[in-house]
């Protein structure tokens, strides 16, 4: 597909309200190709609405989209050539079969019948549902019309791909299979926009993030200093009471300490104050099985962004953690 | 080029004919529905032929109530299967999934449209070996046979049309389907119900002059009249209703539009052949408007022509064919009032539908 510019997706200002309700007050993003991007927030931060302006299925009240160098408002057809949507819905047509309802979808972007058919096929193999083929989609269970749905999103091999909530319902075996089938294509070229509740998931998915908030997506300087604060590292040791000592001793005041049944958790600053605590009870001894973050970078960084918010009717307090 | 992409255009309706027919109408219900059509038909076809004794006086009869009939199944299944076609659709999430990709709104909608008309038609096509009986049962011409099925073939795609463009201005495919019967039974009865009530709530006065015949010298052998005294002017007024106001209303009935559009059949006297024929004749009459001054001169009827009483001359009827020829064809009139209504509601429903949406119904999803 053509792409003009350097990114394959570029987003900015956008908004959108139904009525009263102000979905999205101004979401600014840019998705290069290639790369996979996690937009995360909270319930009704206004993703799914911000994944339909992007689908080409809404327009915006203001601000520019731009997909694969098309506006999706005045070029539709353009764009929908080039992106792949898979909605957070799970519709599927049910009295046909898993592989006429992908061959249809396949004719619907005009390719001919017989290409179609071998797309189906390729598909079928690619999503695994292959025992299920021809079986109608009404008796597919919630992971494998989430599987469907993946399968019809790449039938035309768009250069762009938005995913909403695509891992939801799937076991674990189908996310791996999910994770590396995203990571294949952004390997191949392909942009992807990803959205997702399981932050631990895109972790290991996304080599990039959009925070949304409110309808807003978090700033750079907002986002590089919510995942600098202060977090949680989890230790766990053969020796806690040696390990309880270690601490103590290495200058961790008490109430940066928390001991549960998985172990002890003890905020550090940053990732250098991590390792220097880390050096420390390894040369004092202490048998360290498990030293790392409480909770993954996105999750972190998701979780402080929302606490600035909620705080951020406050005097302008730093964020100090003493 | 523009043959190329109008060739892509119908491939991509086509598509959504057989997806929507593949999906929503094919299964056993529907053949149940349809052999339960059939039997109904050919009981009412049997009924019909041996309470009329047909094989004795021809199947126009037979022909128009099938033809009828047909019309009321149609109409009655129609709604059903047409009125959730696009919400129905949104509400399983598989709409979305359709419009992302490369088919446009306009082949969506009318493909919709074309595969719930296809389907109504498989009713027509059902009961045409009954119509064929009613042809051999002789005195139905080829023409009217011909006019009738494809004006109600029409009139099956008009309800398909307010069915399918229903669906996609309302949310709920409740409520749609619900409305698409509303329609249906306005125009079918509705028509009739309103037609009635107007045509006498609107009246107007009528005046009429009489003179009578007070006295006269009757000679039995000339058979001529003599020293005829003449009354004075009598005015007599009264009100009569005004229904050549609102036939239109009337002829918006889908049953009147079938009825009047087959050519009609006349005897030597002027009177129609089958149903169809009075139904039209009675539509058509309702276009004159009543004689508002009327003077009767029975008087000078008998002076200037004292061969007769002076009762039985005075103004000369129409008969119904030449009432029938003088007015309007209202089928044409109903008709296209149908066809204005199908096609605004499809228009309608594209604008609702087509995407990137601006202003979106309130309490809707688009997926």
């Amino acid at each position: 597909m053509t792409t003009s510019g350097t990114s394959s997706i570029e987003v900015s200002g956008v908004s959108r309200s139904f009525g009263q309700v102000h979905a999205v007050r101004d979401a600014t993003l840019s998705v290069a190709p290639g790369s996979v991007t996690a937009l995360i927030g909270p319930n009704g931060s206004g993703k799914t609405t911000l994944m339909l302006m992007l689908a080409s299925l809404l327009a915006p009240d203001s601000g520019a989209i731009s997909i694969a160098g098309h506006d999706p408002v005045t070029e539709p057809t353009a764009v929908r050539s080039a992106i792949g949507w898979m909605p957070d819905a799970l519709g599927s047509w049910p009295t046909l079969s898993v592989r006429a309802a992908l061959s249809v979808t396949g004719r619907m972007y005009g390719l001919t019948r017989s290409d179609a058919a071998a797309r189906a096929n390729e598909l079928i193999l690619l999503t695994g549902l292959d025992d299920l083929a021809d079986q109608p989609s009404r008796v597919l269970s919630r992971g494998q019309k989430q599987r469907l749905s993946l399968a019809r999103a790449l039938v035309h091999n768009p250069s762009v791909l938005l995913l909403d909530e695509p891992a939801s319902g799937l076991d674990p075996a189908a996310r791996i299979a999910l994770r590396e089938l995203v990571r294949r294509l952004a390997a191949e070229g392909t942009a992807v926009l990803v959205s997702s509740h399981v932050l631990a998931e895109l972790d290991e998915m996304a080599d990039a993030a959009v925070y949304l908030a409110a309808g807003v997506t978090a700033s750079r300087e907002q986002v590089a200093r919510a995942s600098a604060s202060a977090r949680a590292w989890r230790i766990r040791s053969l020796d806690p009471a040696a390990l309880a000592a270690s601490l103590s001793a290495s200058g961790i005041l008490p109430q940066h300490i928390t001991v549960d049944s998985l172990g002890t958790l003890v905020r550090v600053h940053n990732e250098a104050a991590a390792a220097e605590l880390l050096a420390k009870l390894v040369a004092a001894g202490v048998p360290v099985t498990t030293f790392g973050p409480a909770v993954g970078d996105l999750e972190h960084t998701f979780l402080d962004l929302n606490r600035e918010s909620n705080l951020h009717e406050d005097a302008d307090t730093t964020q100090e953690q003493a | 080029m523009t043959r190329a992409r109008s060739g892509e255009y119908l491939t991509g309706l086509w598509l959504i004919v057989t997806l929507e027919l593949r999906q929503r109408v094919r299964g056993v219900a529907w053949y149940v529905l349809l052999g339960i059509f059939i039997v109904l038909v050919g009981a009412v076809t049997a009924l019909l032929w041996f309470s009329t004794s047909a094989w004795m006086t021809g199947g126009g009869g037979v022909f128009s109530t099938i033809v009828f009939f047909v019309l009321l199944l149609g109409t009655l299944v129609s709604p059903a299967l047409s009125g959730n076609a696009v919400n129905g659709e949104r509400d399983a999430g598989t709409l979305a999934t359709t419009q992302v990709t490369l088919i446009s709104t306009g082949q969506l909608i009318l493909g919709k449209f074309l595969a719930a008309w296809i389907t109504a038609l498989a009713f027509l096509a059902a009961a045409v070996p009954f119509l064929v009986f009613a042809v051999i049962l002789g005195q139905v011409s080829a023409a009217t046979i011909a006019v009738s099925v494809l004006v109600l073939a029409v009139e099956l795609g008009v309800i398909a049309a307010i069915g399918v463009g229903l669906s996609g201005i309302l949310i709920r495919p409740l409520f749609s389907i619900v409305v698409t019967y509303l329609i249906v039974a306005a125009l079918s009865i509705g028509t009739l119900i309103s037609f009635a009530l107007l045509g006498t709530a609107t009246k107007s006065e009528v005046t009429t002059v009489t003179r009578s015949v007070d006295a006269t010298q009757f000679d039995s052998q000339t058979d001529e009249q003599s020293d005829v005294v003449c009354s004075a002017p009598h005015t007599n007024r009264y009100d009569v209703p005004r229904f050549d106001y609102y036939w239109w209303i009337l002829a918006a009935n889908p049953y009147v539009v079938v009825a009047d559009a087959s050519p009609g059949a006349f005897d030597e006297r002027g009177n129609a052949q089958d149903l169809f024929g009075w139904i039209a004749i009675g539509v058509r009459g309702a276009q004159t408007p009543p004689e508002l001054h009327q003077e009767i001169d029975y008087c000078t009827m008998a002076t200037t022509d004292p061969g007769r009483d002076g009762m039985m001359s005075f103004g000369d009827n129409p008969t119904p064919r030449e009432i029938y020829d003088r007015a309007l064809p209202s089928w044409f009139v109903g008709l296209g009032i149908h066809l204005v209504l199908g096609a605004g509601a499809l228009f309608w429903a594209w604008r609702r539908t087509d995407t990137p949406a601006r202003t979106l119904p309130t309490g809707s999803r688009i997926a």
